[in-house]
């Protein structure tokens, strides 16, 4: 095999990939919280959303630790149409929604602030919980 | 006789977007989800968990800035090159934790390592075991078909850094690839 030859291996890993799950629900659900009166303030987002996020982290660790029962209905409620993965196990479910909430919380202060590495990494720790409830979920069948 | 279906550009779509209409921009997303995911997914390293989430970023991101679309170019380059910058972002915000770790010591001239022919799922792995920076400018620009002075720009290097990662980028790739490696 020659150089040009592999180089046509390449370029033929350029082609449309579908999403494995439809991801228009998530985007919706993240357009709603751009309200103006956010922007407005952007310090208080930004406090308000490190909070949120952290609080998350923490709760979600706990329950996680003690396998304990999460009760969130009333957050379940209002994020419930917001969260685009949910898993069946509701010890997880929960959590997912909290993260969810997190993430995307922390997004819009993002917007605010991009180049915060305290929001970089509270986003990436946020992401790093989600991919390990999905391996939760993968585990408990 | 039934009228007939209407058919919606994307040029009007963005427009109507751009108002506030969401079935228009539901309708953008329908058509260019595929492209854009699949650069995001590459970029990502074959992530799917991170792909869904810097895509979904990404048309958050394009419903916020549609007021600044000018319509130079479609909407579909537009929202391709705004989803890759949303992943480079992402790569370089990562910039302390490099996810797919390549132990490049000792790495050979990649004039030593001969070329060699991998299936589309090998060559896949491959890549997304590279560092996260070596590995976007190997898919900008051996896949995505960027110039490096695009390259560069996006990824705030120098020209020649570029090359100089994408020269690693082939050699680490050429080596997993070598028949007996596992890595």
């Amino acid at each position: 095999m020659n150089e040009f030859e592999w180089r046509r291996q390449l370029r033929e890993l350029r082609a449309p990939v579908a999403p494995p799950r439809d991801l228009w629900t998530g985007i919706v659900a993240a357009l709603e919280p751009a309200a103006p009166a956010a922007r407005k303030s952007p310090r208080a987002g930004w406090l308000l959303a490190a909070s949120f996020a952290g609080l998350s982290l923490l709760t979600v660790g706990l329950s996680l630790r003690q396998g304990q029962l999460l009760d969130h209905r009333q957050t379940t409620t209002t994020v419930a149409n917001q969260t685009p993965w949910k898993p069946d196990d509701p010890r997880l479910a929960g959590a997912a929604i909290e993260l969810d909430a997190a993430r995307l919380e922390l997004r819009q202060a993002l917007e605010q602030a991009p180049n915060s590495p305290a929001l970089q990494r509270l986003l990436s720790r946020t992401r790093q919980q989600q991919s390990r409830l999905r391996q939760l979920e993968q585990q408990a069948g | 006789m039934p009228p007939p279906p209407v058919a919606w550009s994307d040029a009007d779509d963005a427009r109507a977007a751009a108002d506030g209409d969401r079935q228009a921009f539901q309708r953008l997303y329908r058509q260019h989800v595929d492209r854009v995911y699949g650069a995001v997914y590459r970029l990502a390293g074959y992530d799917h968990a991170r792909a869904e989430d810097l895509t979904q970023d990404a048309f958050v991101r394009a419903w916020q800035k549609l007021a600044d679309f000018r319509h130079e170019s479609s909407f579909g380059t537009w929202m391709y090159r705004l989803a890759v910058n949303v992943a480079l972002m992402d790569i370089r915000s990562r910039g302390a934790h490099p996810v797919g770790f390549v132990d490049d010591e000792h790495l050979p001239d990649p004039g030593e390592v001969p070329f060699c022919a991998a299936e589309r799922e090998e060559l896949e792995r491959a890549v997304a075991k590279l560092p996260p920076r070596a590995r976007a400018v190997l898919v900008l620009h051996d896949v995505e078909g960027w110039r490096h002075e695009e390259i560069a720009s996006e990824l705030d290097m120098a020209v020649g850094t570029s090359k100089a990662q994408l020269h690693r980028a082939r050699a680490l790739l050429r080596r997993m690839l070598q028949p007996g490696e596992s890595s």
